[in-house]
């Protein structure tokens, strides 16, 4: 009877072995910042922090064509497009598994994609496990996003947040006095392009919190993802909240977005500012409840 | 009488552990809330608890004048250091930040500067309270346990108020007002009860 079960159980771990694609992986990592979670299936290696009891997906590449943008938000990233259309010079705070940058990198090789990443380890996987090689043209900076952008005296044309920490956003990172120092380093017709939550009260007080400091806040909804992205920049004129006074898609589109990116599909994400309600509060530096507003969740709730 | 020396066993418990809370969001803008930021806010506060405990415990045991001298020494350090830390806190943060390049550095700097005197201020005042019901006739051993477990209620309120009550729904900056005010009226009245007779 052993030996019987002892067959079924060396039958079943064959099996197991048979389906795993060669070389497929899960490893878990346990860094100072976070608790990380690689998993290779196939050609995507997915890059998911731990949080909460959930596995909050930071990034994902496609190893076969690291071109595609696997995680959908960093699609809509690009609708930074619409209010620059040229941009020379992008700082994007958060590295994660640089799904955003391959594409950039390659559509725009003059460009110079500089990144701010807090955890070392997240750049090591980065390099290690998700392919991602920083080049002249695509720095990374391990440092605090905040503090980079406080003793950079550079400016940028795009200045991307997409900061997280297993789902969580570091307060600092969401304050008006942050929000402000960020605008004090966009150039002319700079654009600040950030990755809000949608699924709670923390988005409404993200809003608030935009909208104090630049004039324009423009919002893209990501289907079915919970994820808006938040394009602001600091003129009122021309009007940018029009999608009328946006460049066509045909004049932005580059020959290697093709079957990658469909810049009509962003344009189409284009959603209104909600109506605030009375509980969003303005984040500052003095006042910024995130973990709280974060945890009451909104009814407009998607998976993130 | 007792009550009221209780009372402000568990207030102070609640000022240190609670104002740790308060520090950690104050350095948040300049260094962020890593474990570095924890690593550094954590040992500061622990220094200035263990430096707090033993000139605490040299003060109790004085003769009257001079005790007396250490106390109000004690309770000016303690006034003096949080009203800066509250008036002046985000202006020598956002200094340190940008003179010193190294973080680890920085934050040492700003720890010492900001948190450490208050809290061992605030801690030194912990033995004094274990001589004082020792003095009216309860074990020393047992006067230690019975002011060191109050105490420890006292920062597990504050953490916890502080935590879930104060900052979702206070500025850092009133709150940091809000400890001073409390602080002196404690400290005070802490003052006078020290000063009291020991006949029970």
């Amino acid at each position: 009877m052993t030996l019987l079960r002892l067959s079924f159980l060396v039958l079943i771990l064959a099996s197991i072995r048979a389906f795993a694609a060669a070389g497929d992986f899960v490893e878990n990592y346990d860094t100072i910042y976070n608790s990380l979670t690689v998993e290779k299936r196939g050609s995507i290696v997915e890059l998911r922090a731990r949080a909460r009891g959930t596995y909050a997906l930071e990034s994902a590449v496609d190893l076969s064509d690291p071109l595609q943008l696997v995680v959908p938000y960093t699609r809509s990233l690009y609708a930074g497009l619409f209010f620059q259309p040229k941009p020379d010079r992008v700082l994007m705070i958060g590295l994660g598994g640089a799904g955003f940058h391959r594409l950039f990198a390659a559509s725009y090789p003059d460009a110079l994609l500089q990144t701010v990443e807090l955890d070392p380890k997240v750049f090591e996987l980065c390099r290690t496990r998700l392919g991602f090689q920083p080049t002249e043209r695509t720095p990374v900076a391990v440092l605090d996003g905040r503090m980079f952008v406080k003793r950079d005296r550079q400016t940028w044309d795009w200045i991307i947040l997409d900061a997280f920490r297993g789902g969580f956003v570091p307060p600092h990172l969401k304050t008006e006095e942050f929000y402000r120092e960020c605008a004090a380093r966009l150039g002319d017709r700079g654009v600040f392009v950030t990755n809000l939550h949608a699924t709670s009260q923390l988005y409404y007080s993200d809003l608030k919190t935009l909208q104090a400091v630049f004039p324009q806040v423009v919002l893209f909804e990501t289907a079915g993802r919970g994820n808006v992205i938040a394009c602001a920049v600091m003129y009122k004129d021309p009007i940018v909240t029009d999608p009328k006074n946006w460049p066509t898609t045909g004049t932005l589109r580059r020959p290697l977005f093709v079957d990658r990116l469909d810049l009509d599909t962003i344009r189409r994400e284009h959603i209104a500012i909600p109506t605030l309600p009375r509980s969003a509060q303005l984040l500052t530096d003095d006042f910024s409840p995130v973990e709280f507003l974060d945890t009451v969740k909104t009814n407009n709730t998607g998976t993130r | 009488m007792l009550f009221a020396f209780y009372l402000v066993v568990v207030t102070l418990g609640i000022l240190s552990m609670g104002f740790q809370l308060l520090a950690s969001r104050l350095l948040n803008p300049y260094f962020g809330s890593s474990i570095i930021v924890w690593a550094w806010l954590i040992s500061t506060f622990l220094a200035a608890f263990s430096i707090g405990s033993m000139t605490g415990g040299w003060i109790s045991n004085l003769a009257p004048a001079p005790r007396r001298r250490g106390q109000l020494a004690g309770i000016i350090t303690a006034i003096a250091s949080l009203a800066i830390t509250a008036a002046f806190g985000r202006t020598l943060l956002s200094q340190i930040e940008m003179a010193i390049t190294d973080v680890s550095t920085a934050l040492l700097v700003s720890c010492l500067g900001l948190f450490f005197l208050p809290v061992t201020a605030l801690s030194s005042f912990g033995p004094q309270c274990v001589q004082f019901l020792a003095s009216r006739g309860t074990p020393p051993g047992k006067a230690s346990g019975i002011i060191y477990g109050v105490s420890t209620l006292g920062n597990i309120g504050g953490v916890m108020l502080t935590a879930f009550l104060f900052i979702p729904h206070f500025r850092v900056s009133t709150l940091l007002y809000v400890w001073l005010g409390v602080a002196i009226v404690s400290l005070a009245s802490l003052m006078r009860l020290l000063r009291a007779p020991t006949s029970p």
